[in-house]
């Protein structure tokens, strides 16, 4: 028994440095001295210093990393946030009533299988004639269609957990539909949305493709930004640099997975299962 | 009674029916538009009808094949392997796991940092002069294979890919093991099965549900691959690992064919239609 589990703290172990190799290289090389990236590929840096995030976070012409990380949060927020503000309302009548259950449901729950590509397209067309080309709003808005399946069937299923006979008693009191769903339901709900927020943020601030394609220079998001310090300045990539802005644009979902771990596993779970 | 709660089903519905409509209906009739008209950005504004010419275009280009190809070998063979992985893991980390939660949360760093930078954070590993990978397999094996050229560059991204949603699986069957009832396993236990056959008898028939929707959901993923490929390799030396996103995104933004571009998403919608048809009619077979 005991000779068992030291193997599995070795396979733990091995397979949790091999899965996050690139990250904690990544986070190496941003801590070596400048002159010592070419010089020194070992993961241990001779000296450590923090030039390379110094670089990172002054504003040149070309690159601001302020702006990339504003771009990224705003738009993962609106991303997050107006997908729970729809889909509340519609959940409670499919929960509670079944209403949409048939169609509307599978429908926008199966969004999330398409390819990204299909809709990035013609929403390009839409957005530069609409004005939403390169705004914080317009990816924030597309950030919640991508998300809107799961924050559905996640409402959906928190609602269904509410305690029936809490939302009769309101009726019976005489509270108005809306009433009750904004006064007994939504409080009631409050953990679901933490969950589906966190996790839409997560998903918007990862997001990478239409951040290619729907912006240029005002609102390019993070992820997008940190690839143009790799084609910086002529004389090829500063590594130690790249390193930086890479560990800069992964640290904000990457804490917040590890800190709210079981919320998201818990959803990611019941998305796969239920969908 | 009945037209009152029709009219609040209506009233409850309509912000997400409009949200839905605003950005996906118009942009539905822009697709089917250009999908069948000739247009490049110099004309965006005024496409003209040319019915079927951008779908024969599209099944007529090599290189179009060559993508699905891609999309489809790299969704299979990367669904099989995080699922080979993550079942083993699941099974054999699962008594670490029930004493120390926090393991779950190491193991899915890799899936809450965007694929994008997964994609370029291998640029540096695996850079040939700054890269620790290299630098440690020249160390100890003498030499290091050149992991991005044509004959390695599948292989590469299979793995990048696999590495990063290793996780996913993983998290599935975790949550699948451990909902396998006690009693079935002392009852075997009883019976006297040894552990090998505990697996294959009993846990792995009950996990069987769980393992085909980590197959899909991870094949879906895989089938429409474009952020790590594209950061880490871009279309590939000699178009290798252009996935169909990137094939799409490339003949749109980098070519202009407007029309073409579209007529291949149109293409890939309904490929990804009947796939996803497919698997919720075989799901609801096997109950």
């Amino acid at each position: 028994m005991k000779v068992h589990n030291w193997l599995r703290w070795l396979v733990f172990i091995l397979i949790a440095l091999i899965m996050n190799f690139p990250i904690i290289a990544t986070l190496m090389t941003a801590f070596k001295d400048p002159s010592e990236v070419m010089r020194n590929p070992s993961l241990w840096p001779e000296t450590w210093s923090l030039a390379n995030f110094a670089t990172v976070f002054t504003i040149s012409d070309r690159l601001n990393i302020y702006g990339y990380l504003w771009n990224s949060a705003v738009a993962a927020f609106i991303g997050a946030v107006l997908p729970i503000l729809v889909a509340f309302p519609m959940a409670w009548a499919m929960s509670r009533r079944g209403y949409g259950r048939a169609i509307l449901f599978p429908l926008i729950v199966n969004i999330r299988a398409l390819p990204l590509i299909i809709f990035a397209i013609p929403l390009y067309m839409v957005y530069s004639t609409t004005g939403l080309l390169d705004t914080r709003l317009g990816l924030g808005l597309i950030l919640a269609i991508v998300n809107l399946p799961l924050t559905l069937l996640l409402l959906v299923n928190a609602i269904a957990e509410v305690p029936l006979e809490l939302e009769e008693a309101a009726r019976v009191d005489g509270a108005r539909l809306g009433r009750m769903i904004f006064r007994i339901v939504l409080p009631l709900c409050r953990p679901a949305f933490v969950t589906t927020f966190v996790f839409g943020f997560i998903t918007g601030w990862n997001e990478f493709l239409f951040g290619l394609m729907l912006t240029t220079r005002d609102a390019v998001p993070v992820t997008v930004g940190a690839s143009f310090f790799f084609a910086s300045s002529g004389g090829g990539v500063q590594w130690g640099v790249a390193a930086s802005v890479m560990v800069v644009a992964a640290l904000p979902p990457l804490l917040l997975g590890v800190i709210m771990y079981r919320r998201i596993t818990g959803s990611m779970v019941a998305g796969a299962v239920k969908g | 009674m009945k037209p009152k709660s029709s009219i609040e089903n209506a009233v409850l519905a309509s912000p997400l029916v409009i949200f839905l409509l605003a950005m996906l209906g118009f942009p539905v009739v822009l697709s089917v538009i250009y999908g069948f008209s000739e247009a490049r950005f110099e004309t965006i504004a005024s496409p003209t009808f040319n019915g079927l010419a951008n779908f024969r275009q599209v099944v007529a280009d090599p290189a179009f094949w060559q993508a699905s190809w891609f999309s489809l070998r790299f969704g299979v063979t990367t669904a099989l392997l995080q699922c080979a992985l993550g079942l083993f893991l699941a099974v054999y980390l699962a008594p670490l796991v029930r004493r120390h939660a926090w393991i779950v949360a190491i193991l899915i760093i890799p899936m809450v940092v965007a694929p994008a930078m997964v994609g370029l954070m291998y640029r540096l590993v695996l850079h040939e002069f700054v890269g620790p990978l290299p630098y440690y397999l020249n160390l100890i094996f003498g030499s290091s294979p050149s992991f991005l050229n044509i004959a390695n560059v599948f292989k590469t991204v299979v793995i990048v890919e696999t590495l990063q949603w290793t996780p996913f699986a993983f998290l599935l069957f975790l949550t699948a093991y451990e909902a396998i009832p006690k009693e079935m396993r002392e009852a075997a236990a009883v019976d006297g099965t040894r552990p090998w056959r505990m697996f294959w008898r009993i846990e792995f028939p009950l996990m069987f549900p769980t393992l085909f929707a980590a197959f899909f959901v991870r094949f879906i993923d895989g089938f429409r691959v474009f952020d790590n490929i594209y950061t880490l390799v871009g279309p590939g030396p000699g178009g290798s690992t252009t996935s169909l996103s990137i094939y799409i995104y490339e003949t749109f933004l980098r070519r202009g064919e407007i029309g073409k571009a579209m007529a291949a998403a149109i293409l890939l919608f309904i490929s990804a239609f009947l796939l996803l048809a497919l698997a919720q009619q075989m799901m609801r077979r096997r109950g």
